[in-house]
C-alpha cells in the first residue's frame, strides 16, 4: 500500500509519521494520534462534524488526505483548551446550552473559531451563512447561532 | 412544597464541558485491546435467492481473518427482534431488501476489510419483489417472509394470524356504534394523506464493539435500550443474560432511532468466530438502510355536528415496514391510538396494517405512529373548521378532551389542561402581515400521547462516606440531557451540591435495569426510581444512626440534611463512617418504579404536543422561510427548565425538516437520496426567525415535584400545522409531505386557477 | 474508504505536466475526487498534487483581464479585489457555493474541470466569457468556456492536459447573479452580465451545462423566451416545469437586482 512520510504539527505538538496515502486526515487524527474529540459522521463533505482547523482554514477532515498536513499545521478541538481553560467559544457554548448529544459540537466549535478569527465581530446572517455547511440534528440551531454571538462579546477565540 | 433549591433550575449540563472539549466518549471512539475491524457486504437487489457466496479470494487477502455469511451461524439462534424475532442477522437463503447484510468481514485494518468486500462473490437468483404495500398487499403478491417466526415477544404487541402474509401487524379499535354516527352526522370530512419514509439521521452512525471474556459477552454500542439488546443476544448466543454485558457511552443522537437491536448482533458475531474483540462502524448510507421510519397512507372520516361537536371519527392506516418487523407493530399500535385524539370521540373505528415489503427495515423515530397519524386526523379536523365555518382553534376548544376524561377506555385519565395550552398557543401567533411578495400562513395542531411506555425502572443511589453519592441508572444520555437532569433530583432530594453527585448510566452488568430509553420517559420514571431510591438511603441512614445512637429508629428524623435524635446530629457521611468504622463503607439505597400503586393504570402520563407557525412563502418559488415557531410544553414541572426548551425546540426543528424538506425516496429497489447531501435536514439558515417557547407548569405530573416528560411532544403535531399554514396561504390543502418548494408550487398554482375558476 | 493510490508532489509545473502526460490525474482540493473515489466511481493509480506547484497560485489583474491560477480557492476568489471590482458575480458564485470547508479547499479550476452540471462557477465563468488555458507535455492552447465544458462531467480536456489558469476578461458594467438552492446544489442559477455590445444571459444547473442566451441590451431580455428555450434535466431538485418556470422567476430577478426595470 503506497505511504508518504509526513511531518506535521498537531495542536502544537510536532508530528513524524509514515502514512498511508489513502488515509484520511479524520482516520489520522482520530486513530493514528487518538484525537478522537473530531467526529465523522456524513462522509461527503456537508455535515461539518469532522471539521478542523489545517494552517487555519476549516476543512473536512472526512475528506481531506492526511499527507496533505505534510508541512502544515493542523489545529483539533483539542487543541483548543490547552491546559484547561475554555476559550470563548467553548465557554459560550457550554453558557448557551448549545449542545444535547454533543456529536456535532467539535465540529461547531472549530468552524466558530475560524470564523471569529477572520471576523471578531459577525452578524448574525453572517453567522448562519458561515457556519451553514455544520448540521446539528439536536439544538435547532438557535442556541448555536447565540453561543457565537455571546463569544465574539467576550473577546472572540483568545483564551 | 418546601422551596426548592436545585429542581427548577437551568444548572448547566454537568456533561457540556466534555462536549466542547472533545474529551468525551462516544461508541465511536471505544477501542478495545488487540481489536479488529468488520465491514459489511450488502446485498445490492431487493428480493433474491442466495445460490452461493464465494469467500475464499477474500480469505486470501491478508489481513482477512474471517468472513462470515449467514450459513455459518447454524450453531447459534440466527435472529434478532424484541417483538418478531424475524431479522436475520446475516440474510439466510435470501435477501429481502437492498441493502441487507449478505456477509461480514473480519480484518486487522478497516482498510483490509474495506478492500476484501469487491473479493466476495455471491450469486443470486432474482425473486419477484414487493416494493410498496399496494404489491405486498395484492393476491397473489411474493412472500417477504414463508414462514412465521417462533419465539417470545418482549413488547405488549399480541402477533397472531393475519388477512395477508405479508401483513406483519394488524389492529383494529373503536367503539360505540360508528356507522349510524355517520349516518346522522351534519357534515361528513373525508381526508387522505401520505406520509413518507424518513431518516432520524442520529449524527453518531449505528456502530458496536463487542468481544468474549472468560465466555462472558461484553458489547459496547449505540444503544438506547441496552437493556432490550442484552436479551436478543443472550438469545442469539444461548447466553444467560448474566453473561451478557451492554454499555451505551455517550450517544451521538438517538431520537428513537437507536432503539432496539440494530449492528450488536453483526458485530458479537464478528467476535464470536474470530475469538477477538472486533469494531463495525456503519457509515450513514449504511445507516439509513438499517433504520427508517414508516412511511404511512391514511383515510380519515369525521362526523360532525352542525356546532361542530365530533360524533364519529373512522381511520383507516397503512405502514410499510419494509423487510423486517422491528419494532413496527408498536408503530402501528401507537398510530391506532394516536390518530384520533385528543379529542373526546363518542364513536370510533380505527384499522390498521403495517405491512412487509422488500424494502429497508422501519421502526421509531422521535414520537412514532404519532406524527404518522397526527398529519391525517389534525389535516381533517382544520378542513372541518372550515367546512364548518368554525375557527380552527375554536373547533377543537369544543371537542379537546378536558381533565380527568378518558381518550379510552382503560387508559389514564387526561392530566393535562388542553384548552388552556391551545389558548397559550394561539394567543402568540403572529397572523401577519408577511413581507413584500410573501404569503403569510399560520397552522398549529394538537397531539397527545400515551407516553412513558411500561414503567419498569430501578435506580441504586449510593452513599459515600463523604457524603457524596453516585446514582445509577440503566437510562441511557443521548444528549436529552438525563445525566444533569437525574443529578439534580438527586442533588435536591440529599440538600447535596450538583458536584457531589455523579450519575453513571447505561450498563447492564453494573446498573440497574431500566426497560427503555423512549417514549420521554427519564424525568418522569427514572426521575421517580431515583427519587424513591434517595428516601431509601434516608431510610437506611436513620436505621445506621438508631444502632451507632442505640436508640429506637423511630427517634432518628432526617432534619435540615442531617441525621438527628435528641440533641444529637450526624451528617450523611458521617452517619457512614459512624456505622461501618474505620474500613470505611457506603449506604445503598435503592428505588423501583413499577406498573403498580399510582403507576398501575397506563400511560404514565399523556404527553401533551402543542405547536404552532407562521410561514412566509413565495409563492413564485413555493420556498417556505418559517417566521415563527411556537410549542408550548406541558411539563407539570420543569426540572430544568432550559433542557425543556431545548426538548421542544430541538423536537419541532425536527418536526420541520420531516414537514418541509425530508423524504427518503426509492426508485425501484434502490433509495436515491442515502446520503446527507441528497436527504435534507434543517440546516442553521433554516432556522425559526422567532421562537417562542411557553412552558406551562401546573405540577400535575406523576413524576418528581410534579414533572412530565417532554421530548416528543412538539414533533407530533408539526407536520399538520405546516400543513395548515400552507393551506390558508395558498387555499388548497396538502395531501402529502414534505412541501419542499416544488410541491408548494404546484399547490400555489392549483390555488390560483382553482381561485380563477370560481 | 478510499482506495488505494499513489501520490506525487511535484515542485514545477514542468514536472506537474510530465507526471499527468504518463498517466497521472491532476488533484488539488480533492473535493470532488476523493468524494468519486470513494463512491468507487474512480480509481486512479497516481494523484499528481498541484497544491505544490508555485506556478499555479494567486490572482493576476494585467491587460483587461484576471488571470486565476488553478490552485485559487473559492475563498481566495471571493475575497480578492480584482475579482470583486472586475468579476463581481465571479466572487458572488465563489462566495455563495458549497460550505465553508468546500469554498476553503476547492479550486475554481478543480469545478471547471469536473464540469458538474450544477456549477455556480461555469454559470459565472461563461456570462463573462472567460477562457481555460490548457498545457501539456506537447505544448499549450487556450479554450473558451463556452467551447470547453462539453456537457456534463464532460469537458474537452485531454486526460494529459492541465488546466493552467482561468482567464476572465474585466469588466466593470452592470452585472447580477442570483441561485436558487433549497437543497445542496443549486436548483437554478442565473448569471446577467451587460457588455458593451450586449447582454450575456447564462441559465445554469437546471440542465446538464449552462446555457449562454445573448441579447442586444438588458431591456431585449425575455425570461419566458429563455425559460422556454433553456434544456432541463429533471432530478430531485424538480420536474421540468416547475425548473422551466423558475429559470423565467431567476432571470427576472437578476434583471431586478441589475436594476432594469419591467423585468
Ligand atoms: C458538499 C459540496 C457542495 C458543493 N456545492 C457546490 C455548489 O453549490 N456550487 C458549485 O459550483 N460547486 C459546488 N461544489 C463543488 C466544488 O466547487 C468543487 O468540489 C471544487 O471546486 C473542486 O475543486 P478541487 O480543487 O477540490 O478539485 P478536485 O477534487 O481536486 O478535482 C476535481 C476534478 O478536476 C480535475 N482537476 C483538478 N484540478 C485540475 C487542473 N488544474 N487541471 C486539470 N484537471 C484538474 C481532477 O482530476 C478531478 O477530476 C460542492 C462540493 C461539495 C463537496
Ligand atoms: S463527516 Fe466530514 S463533513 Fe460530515
Ligand atoms: S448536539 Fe446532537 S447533533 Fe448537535
Amino acid at each position: 500500500m503506497p505511504e508518504l512520510d509526513v511531518s506535521t504539527t498537531v495542536n502544537g505538538r510536532p508530528v513524524e509519521m509514515r502514512l498511508p496515502t489513502r488515509l484520511t486526515l479524520a482516520d489520522f487524527v482520530r486513530d493514528r494520534l487518538g484525537l478522537t474529540g473530531t467526529k465523522v459522521s456524513c462522509g461527503m463533505q456537508v455535515c461539518g462534524a469532522c471539521t478542523v482547523l489545517v494552517d487555519g482554514d476549516p476543512v473536512s477532515a472526512c475528506s481531506y488526505l492526511a499527507c496533505d498536513v505534510d508541512g502544515r499545521e493542523v489545529l483539533t478541538v483539542e487543541g483548543l483548551a490547552d491546559g484547561g481553560e475554555l476559550t470563548p467559544v467553548q465557554r459560550a457554548f457550554v453558557d448557551c446550552s448549545a449542545l444535547q448529544c454533543g456529536f456535532c459540537t467539535p465540529g461547531f466549535v472549530m468552524a466558530a473559531t475560524a470564523l471569529l478569527r477572520d471576523e471578531p465581530h459577525p452578524t448574525e446572517e453572517q453567522i448562519a451563512h458561515h457556519l451553514d455547511g455544520n448540521l446539528c440534528r439536536c439544538t435547532g440551531y438557535l442556541p448555536i447561532v447565540e453561543a457565537v454571538l455571546k463569544a465574539s462579546r467576550a473577546g472572540g477565540i483568545d483564551e | 412544597m418546601s422551596e426548592l433549591r436545585v429542581v427548577g433550575t437551568s444548572v448547566p449540563r454537568t456533561d457540556a464541558v466534555a462536549k466542547v472539549t472533545g474529551a468525551a466518549v462516544y461508541t465511536v471512539d471505544v477501542t478495545m485491546p488487540d481489536m479488529l475491524h468488520a465491514r459489511v457486504l450488502r446485498s445490492d437487489r431487493a428480493h433474491a435467492r442466495i445460490d452461493d457466496i464465494d469467500t475464499s479470494a477474500a480469505l486470501a487477502l491478508p489481513g482477512v481473518v474471517a468472513v462470515v455469511v449467514g450459513s455459518d451461524l447454524s450453531s447459534l439462534f440466527p435472529r434478532f427482534g424484541h417483538i418478531v424475532p424475524d431479522h436475520a442477522i446475516l440474510a439466510i437463503d435470501k435477501v429481502r431488501y437492498y441493502g441487507e447484510p449478505v456477509a461480514l468481514i473480519v480484518a486487522t485494518d478497516l482498510m483490509v476489510a474495506a478492500d476484501a468486500l469487491s473479493l466476495v462473490d455471491v450469486r443470486y437468483t432474482e425473486l419477484p419483489a414487493v416494493l410498496d404495500t399496494d404489491a405486498a398487499l395484492a393476491d397473489d403478491s411474493a412472500l417477504v417472509h414463508e414462514t412465521g417466526y417462533s419465539g417470545v415477544s418482549a413488547t405488549p404487541v399480541v402477533v397472531s394470524e393475519y388477512s395477508h402474509r405479508n401483513v406483519a401487524h394488524e389492529v383494529e379499535r373503536g367503539w360505540g356504534d360508528p356507522d349510524g354516527a355517520f349516518a346522522e352526522a351534519h357534515l361528513v370530512v373525508e381526508t387522505r394523506t401520505h406520509h413518507p419514509m424518513l431518516y432520524a439521521y442520529a449524527m453518531e452512525p449505528y456502530n458496536a464493539v463487542a468481544r468474549f471474556t472468560d465466555g462472558a459477552l461484553e458489547v459496547v454500542s449505540t444503544a438506547q435500550h441496552p437493556f432490550m439488546v442484552a436479551r436478543d443476544l443472550a438469545r442469539v448466543f444461548s447466553l444467560p443474560l448474566s453473561q451478557v454485558r451492554v454499555t451505551a457511552p455517550y450517544v451521538g443522537g438517538g431520537y428513537g432511532s437507536k432503539s432496539y437491536t440494530k449492528v450488536e448482533p453483526l458485530t458479537a458475531v464478528g467476535a464470536w468466530a474470530t475469538g477477538r474483540a472486533v469494531k463495525l462502524v456503519l457509515d450513514v448510507e449504511e445507516s439509513i438502510y438499517t433504520t427508517r421510519a414508516d412511511s404511512a397512507d391514511v383515510v380519515v372520516r369525521t362526523g360532525f355536528a352542525a356546532d361542530g361537536t365530533i360524533l364519529v371519527r373512522d381511520f383507516e392506516l397503512v405502514l410499510d415496514t419494509g423487510a423486517y418487523a422491528d419494532n413496527s407493530p408498536l408503530v402501528l399500535d401507537k398510530a391506532v391510538n394516536r390518530c384520533f385524539g385528543p379529542y373526546r370521540i363518542p364513536n370510533l373505528r380505527v384499522r390498521g396494517k403495517a405491512v412487509y415489503t422488500n424494502t429497508s427495515p422501519a421502526s421509531s423515530y422521535r414520537g412514532f405512529g404519532a406524527f404518522q397519524g397526527n398529519l391525517a386526523g389534525e389535516t381533517n379536523i382544520d378542513q372541518g373548521a372550515e367546512r364548518l365555518g368554525i375557527d380552527a382553534a375554536e373547533l377543537r376548544r369544543r371537542n379537546l378532551l378536558l381533565r380527568g376524561e378518558r381518550l379510552m377506555p382503560g387508559l389514564r385519565g387526561m392530566d393535562a389542561d388542553l384548552v388552556a395550552d391551545l389558548d397559550l398557543l394561539v394567543d402568540e401567533l403572529d397572523a401577519g402581515p408577511a413581507p413584500a411578495g410573501r404569503l403569510r400562513g399560520v397552522g398549529f395542531g394538537c397531539a397527545a400521547t400515551d407516553a412513558g411506555a411500561v414503567p419498569s425502572s430501578t435506580a441504586l443511589v449510593k452513599m459515600q462516606s463523604d457524603g457524596s453519592i453516585v446514582v445509577l441508572t440503566g437510562s441511557t444520555e443521548l444528549g436529552q440531557g438525563s445525566r444533569t437532569v437525574l443529578a439534580q433530583i438527586a442533588a435536591e432530594e440529599l440538600g447535596l451540591d450538583m458536584a457531589a453527585v455523579r450519575v453513571l448510566q447505561s450498563d447492564t452488568a453494573t446498573t440497574p435495569f431500566e426497560r427503555t430509553t423512549g417514549a420521554s420517559r427519564t424525568t418522569t420514571l427514572t426521575g421517580l426510581a431515583v427519587q424513591r431510591a434517595c428516601a431509601d438511603v434516608l431510610a437506611r441512614l436513620r436505621t445506621a444512626a438508631a444502632e451507632v445512637w442505640e436508640c429506637p429508629v423511630d427517634d432518628v428524623a432526617v432534619r435540615d440534611h442531617s441525621i438527628v435524635a435528641g440533641g444529637r446530629s450526624m451528617s450523611y457521611g458521617e452517619t457512614v463512617r459512624a456505622w461501618f468504622g474505620p474500613g470505611g463503607g457506603e449506604v445503598v439505597g435503592q428505588g423501583v418504579v413499577r406498573r403498580a400503586g399510582v403507576l398501575a393504570e397506563l400511560p404514565p402520563f399523556w404527553e401533551i404536543g402543542m405547536v404552532g407557525v407562521a410561514l412566509d412563502i413565495d409563492p413564485e418559488t413555493g420556498q417556505i422561510d418559517v417566521h415563527q415557531l411556537v410549542t408550548v410544553a406541558d411539563v407539570g414541572r420543569a426540572i430544568n427548565p432550559v433542557l425543556v426548551e431545548g426538548q421542544d425546540l430541538g423536537a419541532a426543528t425536527q418536526g420541520l425538516g420531516g414537514a418541509l424538506t425530508e423524504q427518503l425516496v426509492y426508485d425501484g429497489s434502490q433509495i436515491v437520496n442515502a446520503n446527507m447531501v441528497e436527504y435534507r435536514i434543517p440546516r442553521i439558515t433554516d432556522r425559526p426567525r422567532t421562537f417562542t417557547s411557553i412552558v406551562a407548569e401546573r405540577g400535575d405530573g406523576i413524576g418528581p415535584h410534579g414533572a412530565k416528560g417532554v421530548g416528543e411532544g412538539a414533533r407530533n403535531p408539526l407536520p399538520g400545522a405546516v400543513a395548515a399554514a400552507v393551506a390558508r396561504a395558498l387555499g388548497v390543502w396538502p395531501d402529502s409531505l414534505p412541501l419542499n418548494p416544488e410541491h408548494v408550487w404546484r399547490l400555489a398554482r392549483k390555488g390560483i386557477s382553482q381561485r380563477s375558476g370560481t | 474508504m478510499l482506495p488505494p493510490f499513489e501520490l506525487r508532489r511535484p515542485v514545477s509545473l514542468a514536472a506537474a505536466v510530465d507526471l499527468v502526460a504518463t498517466g497521472g490525474t491532476p488533484y488539488c482540493g480533492g473535493t470532488e475526487l476523493l468524494a468519486v473515489m470513494r463512491l468507487g466511481l474512480a480509481s486512479p493509480e497516481t494523484l499528481v498534487d498541484l497544491k505544490r506547484v508555485p506556478e499555479l497560485v494567486g490572482i493576476t489583474a494585467a491587460h483587461g483581464e484576471i488571470r486565476l491560477g488553478a490552485r485559487v480557492t473559492h475563498r481566495e476568489a471571493a475575497a480578492s479585489d480584482a475579482v470583486r471590482t472586475h468579476a463581481a458575480i465571479l466572487a458572488a458564485g465563489a462566495g455563495l457555493l458549497g460550505n465553508v470547508r468546500v469554498r476553503a479547499t476547492g479550486t475554481l479550476a478543480g469545478n471547471v474541470c469536473f464540469a458538474e452540471p450544477r456549477s455556480d462557477i461555469l454559470t459565472a465563468l461563461l456570462a463573462l466569457d472567460a477562457s481555460v488555458d490548457l498545457r501539456s507535455a506537447d505544448g499549450a492552447r487556450s479554450v473558451p468556456i463556452e467551447d470547453f465544458v462539453e456537457g456534463a462531467f464532460t469537458t474537452v480536456r485531454a486526460d494529459e492536459e492541465l488546466l493552467e489558469a482561468i482567464r476572465v476578461p474585466a469588466r466593470s458594467g452592470p452585472s447580477a447573479y442570483v441561485r436558487f438552492a433549497p437543497a445542496e446544489h443549486p436548483t437554478v442559477t442565473v448569471a446577467v452580465v451587460a457588455t458593451g455590445d450586449g447582454c450575456r444571459v447564462v441559465v445554469g444547473a437546471v440542465g446538464e451545462r449552462p446555457e449562454l442566451f445573448t441579447f442586444p441590451g438588458t431591456g431585449d431580455v425575455d425570461p419566458t423566451a429563455i425559460a422556454e428555450r433553456v434544456d432541463i434535466t429533471e432530478d430531485l431538485n424538480g420536474h421540468e416545469d416547475y425548473k422551466r418556470h423558475l429559470t423565467a422567476v431567476f432571470v427576472g430577478r437578476a434583471l431586478e437586482q441589475m436594476g432594469v426595470a419591467d423585468a
